[in-house]
C-alpha cells in the first residue's frame, strides 16, 4: 500500500513546494535577527512557525507516549494502522466539504466510525477479525484515494495529506491538535484502571466487573483521536511510526513499568526536535528540501534500531556470562515470557532483590523486539 | 500460617446463612444453556470442589454465579443478592490462559488490581489500601517478592499473587477456576494449605479442579458435574453433598464416563484413557 501511494505522487513534489515556501519563510523572519547565516538550535526555534512545530512534537510524544503504551500491551499495533488509513477518506471528504477547516471535523468523525467498527469486529473474534479490518482499511484507503484524485490539483492534496507538514502547522490547527489529543489522553486517563487491568488478564477484569467492550471502545476512540491529532503534521502513512515506535522503543530500553511511559515520550521529544532542526538546516541553510515529517519519523525508527541492537547486545552479554557459570544479572536480556517454572525458586527467596536477578536468563530475548 | 483473630469473630458472625443457592438453574451463551438442571444450596463457609471432565460446564456455572454467563433457565441468589450485584463480595481466580505475564507488572500492581474495582476509575488507593495489598501478599507467602515482576515468578507464585488479587478486597465467597492445573506437587500443597486456612476462617470457597484428590483434601462439598450425552448437550449435575456423599464410585463413573476410575478410603484417582 505504501509503494502504491508513493507512486501516486512524485517524490520530487514531496518536499517540494512546503519547503520551498519556508525557507524564504525562514529567511524573512530570521534576518531581523542578523544570524542567517548559522542560526543556532535556540534562535531556530524562536521562530513562530518552528515554535509551533515543536510544540505539535511535544503534544504528539506526550499523547503517543501514554496512549501507546495500551496499543503495545494490547498489541494493537495492526488496528492502529487501520485506523489511520480509514482516517484517510475522513480527511478526504473533510476538505471537499470544508476546505482546510473541514480535515479535522471529517478525521475525527471517520476515526471514530472506525474506531467503534474494529472493536465491535475485533469482539466478534474468530479467525477472520484480521482480515476483516484489512478489508475495511484497504477499501477506506481506496475509497480516500478516488475522492482525492476527482479534485483539482490532487497531487499537491494528497502529498499533504499522505506526508503531513510539520513546519506549516497553523495556530488554528495547533490548537486543534492540543484539544484533540488532551480528549484522547483524559479517556485513557479515566479508564486507565479497566485498561490496565484488562490488558493483564482479561477474564480477571470481567469477573471484577469491568466490561470489556467499554473499556475496548473508549481505548479505540482514544487512539483514534490521537491518529487525527498526529495526521495532519505527518501525515496518513507517518503517524503510525507515532503510535507504535515510542513504546515499542521503551520495552526495549527498560522492563520498569513507571520508565516505560516517560521514556516513551522523551524519545520522539528528542528526535522530533533533532528532526526539525534538520530539515531547517537542510531547507534553510543547505536548500535542499525534505519533508520534515519523514525525518522525524527516520530519526524515530533509528532511535528504535539502537534500542533493539543494544538489547540484543545485552542478551548475547548474558548468556555468555550465564555460560562462564557466573550469576546472572537481569540486564533487561531475558524474554518477557520467562518460562516461570524456571525461575525464581520458591525455597530461597531474594527480599530486597526486586529486580529479579536471581532469574536465571531464559536465553530468549526476541520476543521484547516484536 | 495463623488465622486472624478478628477474621474468625467476623466468619462466625457472617453466621451459616446459603452462599450460592441454585434452583433448577442452567447456564450458558447466546441462549443455549452449557450446564443445566442445578438446584443446590452451598452453606456459607463451606468449600466446594467443583469437578467434571472438560465440557461439563464448570467454568460457565462458575461464570454465572459471577453473572457473566447467562442464566437460561432457573433462579441463582448469590450470598441473598443477584449475581451482578453480589460480584463485589466474590474474589475470583480466573484461569491462567486468560492472562498476559509478558506485561511488565510488578506483582505488587497485579495484586493492586483487587482495589481497582471499590476505588472507581481515580480515587487513589491510598495508605489502607498498600496496607491491604501488603497483607494479601503476606497471607500468601509472597511478601518478599512485592517488587518482582509477575511474569518471572513460578506458576505456583503466579496462582498464589493471583489468590492475593482476589483476597485484598476481602470477599466472602471465592471462585477458583482450576487453580492447580499445571502446578508440581510442592507448589500444588502450598496453594491446597492456603484453601483449606481460607475456609476455616469462614470463607465459602468454590474450586473446580480435574484432580479428586483435592476435595478430599480441602473440600467441605463436592459437586461432579457430567458432560451431557452426546456433544452439544448440557453438563449436567451428577452429585451434590458432603465429600463422604458424593464421591462415590457410582457418582464418579457416571461424570467420567469414559475414564477408569479407582477409589480407595484414602485416595480417589482417575485415569483418562487416551483419546
Amino acid at each position: 500500500m505504501t509503494s502504491f501511494a508513493v507512486l501516486a505522487v512524485s517524490l520530487a513534489d514531496v518536499a517540494g513546494a512546503g519547503s520551498a515556501q519556508l525557507a524564504q519563510l525562514a529567511h524573512s523572519q530570521l534576518s531581523p535577527i542578523g544570524h542567517l547565516a548559522q542560526p543556532g538550535l535556540l534562535e531556530i526555534f524562536t521562530l513562530p512557525f518552528m515554535w509551533r512545530a515543536l510544540l505539535t512534537v511535544g503534544v504528539l510524544a506526550l499523547a503517543a507516549g501514554v496512549i501507546g503504551l495500551f496499543i503495545s500491551f494490547r498489541e494493537l499495533e495492526f488496528v492502529s494502522d487501520g485506523l489511520v488509513h480509514s482516517v484517510f477518506p475522513g480527511l478526504v471528504v473533510g476538505a471537499m466539504i470544508g476546505g482546510s477547516a473541514g480535515l479535522l471535523p471529517g478525521a475525527v468523525v471517520a476515526a471514530i466510525l472506525a474506531a467503534l467498527l474494529f472493536t465491535l469486529i475485533e469482539h466478534r473474534g474468530g479467525v477472520g477479525a484480521d482480515a476483516a479490518i484489512a478489508v475495511v482499511l484497504t477499501g477506506l484507503f481506496s475509497l480516500g484515494v478516488v475522492l482525492v484524485s476527482r479534485q483539482e490539483g490532487y497531487v499537491s492534496q494528497l502529498q499533504e495529506l499522505l506526508f503531513g507538514r510539520l513546519l506549516t502547522v497553523t495556530q488554528t490547527q495547533l490548537w486543534q491538535i492540543v484539544v484533540v489529543a488532551v480528549v484522547a489522553l483524559a479517556i485513557v486517563a479515566l479508564t486507565w484502571r479497566a485498561q490496565l487491568f484488562r490488558a493483564f488478564d482479561s477474564a480477571g477484569a470481567e469477573a471484577a466487573g469491568f466490561r470489556l467492550l467499554g473499556a475496548d471502545l473508549a481505548l479505540g476512540v482514544a487512539v483514534a483521536l490521537l491518529v487525527v491529532a498526529g495526521v495532519q503534521a505527518l501525515g496518513v502513512l507517518m503517524v503510525i511510526a507515532l503510535l507504535t515506535v515510542p513504546m515499542a522503543a521503551s520495552r526495549l530500553v527498560t522492563r520498569r513499568f513507571p520508565l516505560l511511559i516517560p521514556i516513551a515520550i522523551l524519545l520522539p521529544l528528542a528526535t522530533g526536535i533533532a528532526g526539525l532542526w534538520l530539515s531547517f538546516e537542510w531547507s534553510v541553510a543547505g536548500g535542499a528540501t525534505v519533508s520534515p515529517g519523514a525525518v522525524v519519523v527516520l530519526l524515530l525508527v533509528g532511535a528504535y534500531l539502537v534500542a533493539a541492537l543494544a538489547r540484543l547486545a545485552a542478551g548475547a552479554l548474558a548468556r555468555r556470562r550465564a555460560g562462564a557459570g557466573t550469576t546472572v544479572g537481569n540486564s533487561g536480556a531475558s524474554s518477557p515470557t520467562a518460562a516461570p517454572a524456571a525461575c525464581a525458586p520458591e525455597a530461597a527467596p531474594h527480599p530486597g532483590d526486586a529486580d529479579g536477578s536471581s532469574a536465571p536468563s531464559d536465553g530468549g530475548g526476541s520476543r521484547g523486539a516484536r | 500460617m495463623t488465622i486472624d483473630p478478628a477474621r474468625s469473630d467476623a466468619a462466625s458472625s457472617r453466621g451459616r446463612g446459603i452462599a450460592l443457592e441454585l434452583g433448577d438453574a442452567a447456564f450458558g451463551y447466546d441462549g443455549t444453556a452449557q450446564v443445566e438442571r442445578l438446584t443446590l444450596e452451598v452453606p456459607e463457609g463451606s468449600a466446594v470442589a467443583l469437578i467434571g471432565p472438560n465440557g461439563s460446564g464448570k467454568s460457565t456455572l462458575l461464570r454465572g454465579v459471577l453473572g457473566l454467563a447467562e442464566l437460561t433457565a432457573g433462579t441463582v441468589r448469590v450470598l441473598g443478592e443477584a449475581p451482578d450485584r453480589a460480584r463485589r463480595r466474590i474474589g475470583s481466580l480466573p484461569q491462567a490462559d486468560a492472562r498476559d505475564a509478558s506485561l511488565p507488572l510488578s506483582l505488587r500492581q497485579v495484586v493492586t488490581m483487587g482495589l481497582y474495582r471499590s476505588r472507581g476509575p481515580i480515587r487513589p488507593i491510598g495508605r489502607q489500601g498498600r496496607l491491604a495489598v501488603t497483607a494479601a501478599l503476606e497471607r500468601v507467602g509472597l511478601g518478599a517478592y512485592a517488587a518482582r515482576r509477575f511474569g518471572e515468578l513460578s506458576g505456583g507464585q503466579q496462582q498464589r499473587g493471583i489468590l492475593a488479587r482476589a483476597l485484598v478486597s476481602d470477599p466472602e465467597l471465592l471462585l477458583l477456576d482450576e487453580p492447580f492445573n499445571g502446578l508440581d506437587r510442592e507448589n500444588r500443597d502450598v496453594l491446597l494449605q492456603l484453601v483449606r486456612d481460607l475456609q476455616v476462617e469462614g470463607r465459602t470457597i468454590i474450586v473446580s479442579t480435574h484432580d479428586l484428590e483435592i476435595a478430599q483434601e480441602a473440600c467441605t462439598h463436592v459437586l461432579l458435574l457430567a458432560s451431557g450425552h452426546h456433544p452439544h448437550q448440557p453438563g449436567h449435575p451428577a452429585a451434590f453433598g458432603s465429600v463422604a456423599d458424593a464421591l462415590t464410585l457410582d457418582a464418579v463413573q457416571h461424570a467420567f464416563q469414559d475414564t477408569t476410575v479407582e477409589l480407595d478410603s484414602h485416595t480417589v484417582t482417575t485415569t483418562r484413557e487416551t483419546e
